[in-house]
């Protein structure tokens, strides 16, 4: 049983309604900061086991789980004497699989859709019992909040029935690494694993054995005896009085059982060991009968490179038939985990990467370094082949732009080597605006070929190709070959001269060759002092149309 | 699929033959309703004894609550859009909207006033309109109700199916035709209580529930009707089943098993016998009798058990001492009385709770009833 559905109203950064579709096996979420990446996994493991911050949200009803927009909304409603429903937070979660009675009983057309669908709804939703109060409460004039005291919570299925945690076919397991948490020493998400991964025979002997234990504890003489002697001093009743364990708990154990690791109790150990071995846990559940969905908040916390690698890879090679949803902010899990299952976030909106070729996934896969994320996350890309063409780009906008950086207005300029067209492919999958910086190399056909998808007749608007078709050429030789008189250096002096350049460069280069041969000889460092110098340099047309393409004004 | 109604009388192992089907398949999603919560109570009680354990894709669950769950609330919506609170209890005709001068009701249209059609004030559902409700959910719905039902049981079994009235009886064709199996089992002497009256299938009533199948059911997918498999009560003893049969003299007579099992303990007070009033506490001590009466009015004696008539349906006693109803004595004085169904019924019942003894309480004088003996008669002459 997997989550096809998920959509969210009312909760936390969602205003009104959120939906996002997820993938039946791995879900790599990103999105800004802000963007709700965190607030999808919450709403998931909070309606597949009612815990909000590890705690049981039932008892723990607040306003401040309410967006903040929706509290505003109504609060200026109810000042105009409106008199408007109290709002409420609603958690879906649309289910599909196997055609399993389990499945089939969750059916039924209590759903936003008002379709029939297999499917849990969570809500924290005013009760009618409280009518009266509120009605009072309106004509007071006093409220200020959502009056979260006549609230209450509530899980059913679409079927309209009432569900308990415990009756629910799917269960989640939720490892956040970015949080402590931690309960009566022992942390509950681990313990909450470990129990989920019992088999009820298991659980049987466990809390068997722990019976055992602690009747054996209260059959020890010392024991006995100090509850004689309590027995004799105190008086205070006609009852006997006497120190016992606690046995009234069905499951004492879970809660007095601690998980070790070595020698180590679990919440001794390093906080990177410890997402790794809760994901490992949550992976390696076994109960056969439950589908599983696992959450993972941003992995890349506390984890070193290699130790993010070792996870990711258990991740992928212990998947099975499990549903993961990863959020993070890091290129490399992203790629690593596959870009097929990437969903952007923002503005309340979804985009998905799912029709990348299988040969350009693999690359980032295995090329896990680049930062498709950056791509993926910016409002516009000037992608870029190395160093220099990024800090002389760079510079041209801050001299056009008052001396603002791109970044500063939402423009990301992206070093992707030779992989122009691995970066194009998603950039047209979610429709960013980009633009190619890149030399021609003297062969402008071969460029128009290479780019054929992107100009001419099949020119996108969101996507430009920016380089100078006029081919340059002279007399200089590279050992057997002819110098390339067709990238970036040789461009920038045919729109500068000597003097300007040899002045910002502090060379005193005697002539345009040398010049040439000293630029080419030291690439980033020319880049650098154009990128520094006090003075600006003129830039050749086609990094201009980049810029412009790109607007961020 | 595999559809079956089995017609039998009292004692003849008609829960039993579901449970048996149960346990031939333990792991099939069954449902097995009944009318009644008493019932319902007894057949898991059966089912523990038998199996040891209620397998997890069994599910007991009276008809009401069944309908409820699975044929209401699923699809309620778009048919009406308030929440259906649960279900309420009635033994007239609901949804009565006002009265006219001379007095006759006039009640709510169910197509313009829908929901005071169907439910009450407090959002309760009428339970003589449940199972109207459920198709109209499923024909509104395109057939979504009893597909998703037929998904989420592979096989569903109704207990005490005579209990089944109007538009019952429609939507059992429905789960007939559905890709499930569905077996019944079901005496129509045994009508106790009927879960609703409405016009709707009248001519059925009173558990004529196979003339129903045979007359309405098409041949898609058919229903095999049984009404010879279960012929031997396994509990009432000859006397019994002749006392009882003389009730329903146009139905198959049931008659006493006599493998050795059943009759294998022959208690030494058998038969059928007429208790004065004032020997009745007497009689109780004698034979640990268990009292039936009609309902709490009828005064019995205390210390000793009492059911309800209707309520014991489905419970076995060695042996029984009914309070008969004013009808009850005038049939056992002259047999071609005739008995309203639901008395008839009652009566019926009540006989064939016992093993070994059926009393029936009469200030008799000297009449003398054929096959019934006067009980504390020879013991007076002998003091």
């Amino acid at each position: 049983m997997r989550i096809e559905k998920v959509v969210i109203e009312n909760f936390k950064c969602f205003h009104g309604r959120f939906q996002i579709d997820l993938n039946d096996g791995l879900n790599v979420i990103v999105g800004q900061n802000e963007s709700g990446k965190s607030t999808i996994i919450e709403a998931i493991h909070l309606c597949l086991t009612g815990l909000f911050n590890g705690r049981y949200l039932r008892n723990e009803l607040s306003q401040y789980l309410f967006n903040k927009k929706t509290e505003t909304d109504y609060l200026s409603a109810v000042k105009e004497g409106n008199s408007p429903e109290p709002p409420h937070i609603l958690i879906e979660l649309y289910l599909k699989g196997e055609d399993t009675p389990e499945l089939a009983n969750l059916i039924g057309n209590l759903n936003s859709d008002g379709e029939s669908a297999s499917g849990l709804r969570y809500m924290v939703h005013f009760n009618d019992d409280y009518k009266g109060e509120y009605e009072k409460l309106l004509e007071s004039g006093t409220l200020r909040s959502i009056p979260i005291e006549f609230y209450r919570d509530s899980l059913k299925s679409f079927a309209r029935r009432e569900r308990t945690i415990r009756s629910l076919p799917l269960r989640s397991a939720l490892v956040d690494a970015t949080k402590v948490r931690t309960q009566s020493g022992s942390d509950v998400y681990v313990s909450r694993i470990i129990r989920d991964n019992l088999e009820d025979d298991d659980r049987v002997q466990i809390s068997q054995a722990h019976r055992k234990m602690r009747e054996g504890f209260m059959e020890e003489p010392a024991v006995k005896a100090i509850s004689e002697k309590i027995g004799d001093d105190a008086k205070i009743s006609d009852q006997n009085i006497s120190i016992s364990v606690d046995l009234s708990t069905q499951n004492a154990w879970e809660t007095s059982l601690m998980t070790y690791l070595g020698d180590t109790p679990f919440h001794f150990i390093g906080r990177g060991e410890q997402s790794i071995i809760k994901t490992k846990l949550a992976l390696s559940h076994k109960r056969a009968k439950e589908a599983n969905v696992v959450l993972l908040e941003e992995p890349e916390s506390h984890l070193s490179h290699s130790k993010l690698t070792q996870l990711l890879k258990s991740i992928q090679d212990d998947i099975g038939t499990k549903q993961i949803v990863v959020s993070t902010h890091n290129s490399f899990v992203a790629n690593k985990l596959g870009l097929e299952g990437l969903i952007l976030l923002s503005n309340q909106q979804t985009a998905k990467l799912d029709h990348l070729t299988p040969d350009s996934r693999d690359f980032f896969m295995k090329l896990a370094g680049y930062d498709t994320l950056r791509l993926v996350l910016c409002e516009s890309a000037i992608l870029v082949e190395g160093d220099s063409d990024e800090l002389v780009v760079q510079r041209a906008y801050m001299d056009g732009h008052s001396g603002k950086l791109p970044l500063q207005n939402g423009i990301d300029v992206i070093s992707v080597g030779t992989s122009f067209l691995r970066f194009l492919e998603i950039a047209e999958e979610i429709g960013t605006r980009v633009a190619v910086v890149t030399d021609s190399d003297g062969d402008v056909a071969a460029v128009k070929k290479k780019y054929q998808s992107y100009l001419g007749e099949n020119a996108k608007d969101h996507i430009r190709i920016c380089f100078d078709e006029e081919v340059d050429d002279g007399p200089l030789n590279e050992g057997e070959n002819k110098f390339n008189y067709n990238t970036l250096e040789p461009k920038l002096l045919k729109v500068n001269d000597l003097n300007s350049l040899n002045g910002i460069l502090g060379g005193a280069q005697a002539s345009n060759d040398e010049l040439l041969v000293s630029m080419r000889a030291n690439k980033t460092e020319v880049a650098l002092k154009i990128f520094e110098a006090d003075t600006s340099i003129t830039y050749p047309q086609y990094i201009l149309d980049a810029i412009e393409h790109c607007g961020g004004e | 699929m595999e559809n079956k109604l089995i017609i039998a009388g009292a004692g003849s192992g008609k829960t039993r033959f579901l449970i048996e089907r149960v346990a031939e398949n333990p792991d099939r999603r069954t449902l097995i309703t009944t009318y009644t919560d008493a019932n319902g109570e007894e057949i898991r009680r059966k089912l523990l004894k038998h199996l040891g354990y209620i397998p997890e894709n069994v599910v007991i669950q009276n008809w009401f609550s069944f309908l409820l769950e699975h044929g209401v609330r699923p699809y309620q919506g778009d048919v009406i859009d308030t929440e259906i609170t649960g279900m309420m209890l009635v033994n007239t005709r609901s949804g009565l909207k006002t009265r006219t001068y001379q007095g006759h009701p006039v009640y709510f249209a169910e197509d313009t006033e829908t929901e005071r059609f169907y439910l009450a004030k407090d959002g309760r559902i009428f339970s003589d309109k449940i199972s109207r409700f459920v198709l109209r959910c499923d024909k509104h719905h395109g057939g979504k109700v009893i597909e998703r039902l037929s998904r989420v049981f592979r096989c569903v079994m109704i207990d005490e199916v005579q209990d089944l009235a109007g538009c019952d009886l429609d939507l059992i064709l429905k789960l007939l035709d559905a890709p499930m199996d569905i077996v019944m089992v079901g005496d129509p002497r045994q009508v106790t209580y009927l879960t609703h009256r409405e016009q709707k299938n009248k001519n059925y009533e009173y558990g004529r529930i196979a003339d129903f199948i045979k007359e309405k059911k098409k041949k898609k997918t058919p229903c095999e009707i049984d009404e010879e498999i279960l012929a031997h009560s396994h509990r009432n003893n000859a006397a019994i089943c002749a006392f009882s049969s003389s009730l329903y003299p146009q139905l198959n007579p049931t008659m006493p098993c006599t493998c050795d099992s059943c009759r294998s303990d022959v208690a030494e007070h058998q038969g059928i016998f007429l208790v004065r009033p004032e020997d009745v506490l007497h009689y109780l001590g004698q034979h640990d009798a268990v009292q039936l009466r009609w309902d709490r009015s009828v005064k019995v004696e205390r210390g000793f058990s009492v059911h309800n008539l209707g309520a014991s349906k489905g419970l076995t006693f060695d042996h029984v001492l009914i309070y008969p109803t004013g009808d009850m004595v005038s049939w056992l004085k002259d047999r071609s009385f005739e008995l309203k169904p639901g008395t008839k019924a009652k009566l019926y019942v009540g006989i064939t709770r016992a093993r070994h003894s059926v009393a029936i309480v009469y200030q008799f004088n000297d009449e003398v009833i054929e096959g019934v003996e006067n009980f504390g008669v020879d013991e007076a002459s002998v003091t």
